[in-house]
């Protein structure tokens, strides 16, 4: 579904990602672990074209990603759920919602998705009305999981969802896209600090090292290997 | 005796001040909207404003609004057709002049831009000035409504002293101000446009990754702003006669009104512009009519010393 190949990018003259292939199937969970810098959301920047590359190739469902204008790539099904959560802060709980919804897709199946997201994450109907920027930390980041999933998204991408979560928070923030994946089959490409909970819910997992892909594969093969598991797992 | 024509004057006062205040409103609302959704300081929206007026002059006469509505109803007609078409302007000079140095392009530019918007508007605003002044020289126009001259008599309100007049252009105009106000307000508030307008300006890197084009939100903001100020102008010069030079005059209306509201709060900027008519109006009970744009001046020098965020300034609460 996603193909990255070859992808080249810098802000100065330093490459922050080089070379880096990465490739995630149709219904699939592909996490990518890496410590700070490793250049981790800039290839999500890069995919929604906020950082342009200097080499390499993107391509979604075969289409040229980026031959497409940025403000386009979310109606081709890309939804990105930024680190940071980066929500509106002066529109409301249901405007953000609203707001993920801006693609034609998001706008067609608005009804049954907001359903859906507040079945999902009940404190964001009793939130509905509070602006985004008074919300606790966890829940903004409800509020950006929403709002990516509002745009009906083929591809949801998710860059640290847990970062700056108390762990039993970060725990349930899991614990729903596990359960959203299970009842949807969304394919999910996901960034993580937690390399455990991350390798544990992926099928396919790559190890971003200073702008290069150093590993891949399957989850259970990651896990399994001695430099994961001292590096990143902590055994 | 003596106290009846001290109530009558401040009577009459109050209610030239809440008139204008109102068309004071409606032009700072233009400003606060390209200020609060794209962060630019727009040094030309007094000579948009101008050009507004002009735009007004031309609708009503030469383009038949006139033969079509009449003299009295066709001054106002003008005033609010000038919005469109000054949209259709400032649409462009922000698709071709204020997009290379505002929103996404911004990266690259010292300062943020700001330096570059500044000189950018400003050259704007030269450029508007004396193009009018080359088109249509330095003697005054107007579209004044034979209204400007008609007015309701309230009263008498205290024995057979106290009345207050109304002028009924003034009236109009101030009608028409409010209701373009209520009409924007709701845009911004309720309308997908409007919800996707304030994304653009609270977060333009997640508005990007909603599948919003910030640029072109900015645009539509640009215009609207524009829009808006002229439709102000076009009221004004339905009681007020203009030449080219006419924005320098009202700037430090819409700066002082945009500031008292709070930098970027749309409503803030209406309560703001309000508040400088009935200064300015209220002043005349005490000050020489050239003296009027000084007390707004200390006004606002008080107020912003006393309350630096405006009256319904969120400066605090956005990030
Ligand atoms: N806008 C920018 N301008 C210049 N350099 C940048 C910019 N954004 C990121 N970088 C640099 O690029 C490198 C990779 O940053 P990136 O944010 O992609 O890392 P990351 O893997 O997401 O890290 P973290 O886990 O801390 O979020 C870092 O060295 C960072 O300093
Ligand atoms: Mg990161």
């Amino acid at each position: 579904m996603l193909e990255i190949e070859g992808l080249t990018a810098a802000y100065t003259h330093v490459p922050v990602l080089e070379n880096v292939t990465i490739r995630v199937g149709a219904g699939q969970f592909v996490s990518i672990v890496g410590p700070n810098g490793a250049g981790k959301s800039t290839l999500f920047k890069t995919i929604s074209g906020i950082v342009t590359p200097l080499s390499g190739k993107i391509r979604f469902e075969g289409r040229d990603v980026l031959a497409v204008p940025p403000p386009q790539r979310a109606h081709m099904g890309i939804a990105h759920v930024p680190e940071g959560r980066q929500v509106f802060p002066s529109l409301s709980v249901m405007e953000n919602l609203e707001m993920g919804a801006y693609t034609e897709a998001g706008r067609g199946d608005w009804k049954e998705n907001l359903e859906k997201i507040l079945t999902w994450m009940p404190v964001l109907a009793e939130r509905r009305n509070q602006l985004a920027g008074t919300l606790s930390g966890g829940e903004q980041q409800m509020v950006a999981i929403g709002r990516g999933l509002a745009s009906s998204p083929k591809l949801l991408m998710l860059d640290e969802p847990s970062m700056g979560l108390a762990p039993a928070i970060a725990d349930f923030i899991f614990d729903k896209l596990a359960e959203i994946r299970s009842q949807t089959n969304l394919t999910i490409l996901l960034v993580e600090q937690r390399v455990a909970e991350a390798l544990q819910t992926a099928d396919h997992a790559y190890v971003l090292e200073a702008g290069r892909v150093v590993l891949e594969g399957t989850s259970e093969t990651l896990q399994a290997d001695d430099r994961v598991r001292l590096a990143y797992l902590g055994m | 005796m003596t106290a009846a024509i001290l109530i009558e004057n401040i009577l009459q006062a109050l209610v030239a001040g809440l008139l204008i205040g109102a068309i004071y409103g409606l032009m700072c609302v233009g400003l606060a909207l390209i200020f609060g959704i794209m962060r630019v300081i727009n040094f030309a929206q007094g000579d948009f404003m101008m050009a507004g007026m002009y735009c007004a002059f031309f609708i009503f006469g030469p383009f038949g609004i006139s033969a079509l509505f009449g003299n009295v109803v066709g001054p106002y007609v003008a005033a609010i057709l000038a919005g469109p078409v000054l949209f259709v302007a400032g649409y462009l000079v922000h698709l071709f002049l204020v997009s290379r140095v505002s929103g996404t392009n911004t990266a690259t530019l010292e300062g943020e831009g700001h330096y570059a918007q500044l000189i950018l508007t400003l050259g704007l605003a030269l450029i508007l000035t004396n193009g009018a002044m080359i088109l249509f020289g330095s003697q005054p126009f107007s579209v004044r409504s034979p209204l400007a001259i008609s007015a309701w008599e309230i009263g008498p309100l205290w024995g057979d002293r106290v009345s207050v007049f109304v002028n009924k252009s003034r009236t109009v105009s101030a009608l028409i101000s409010v209701a373009t106000i209520a009409a924007l307000g709701w845009l911004v508030a309720r309308s997908r446009l409007g919800k996707a307008l304030r994304a653009s300006a609270d977060n333009p890197t997640a508005a990007i990754y909603m599948g919003i084009d910030v640029d072109r939100s900015h645009r539509i903001a640009f215009g609207l702003g524009i829009a808006i100020t002229a439709i102000a102008g076009g009221l004004l010069a339905t009681n007020y006669s203009f030449h080219p030079y006419v924005g320098l005059e009202y700037v430090i209306v819409m700066y002082a009104g945009v500031v008292l509201g709070g930098m970027g709060s749309i409503m803030g900027a209406f309560w703001g512009g309000m508040t400088i008519g009935l200064i300015q109006q209220m002043s005349t009970l005490v000050l020489p009519t050239q003296l009027q744009n000084t007390a707004i001046f200390v006004i606002f020098l008080v107020i912003v010393f006393f309350r630096p965020q405006g009256f319904l300034g969120r400066s605090a609460e956005r990030t």
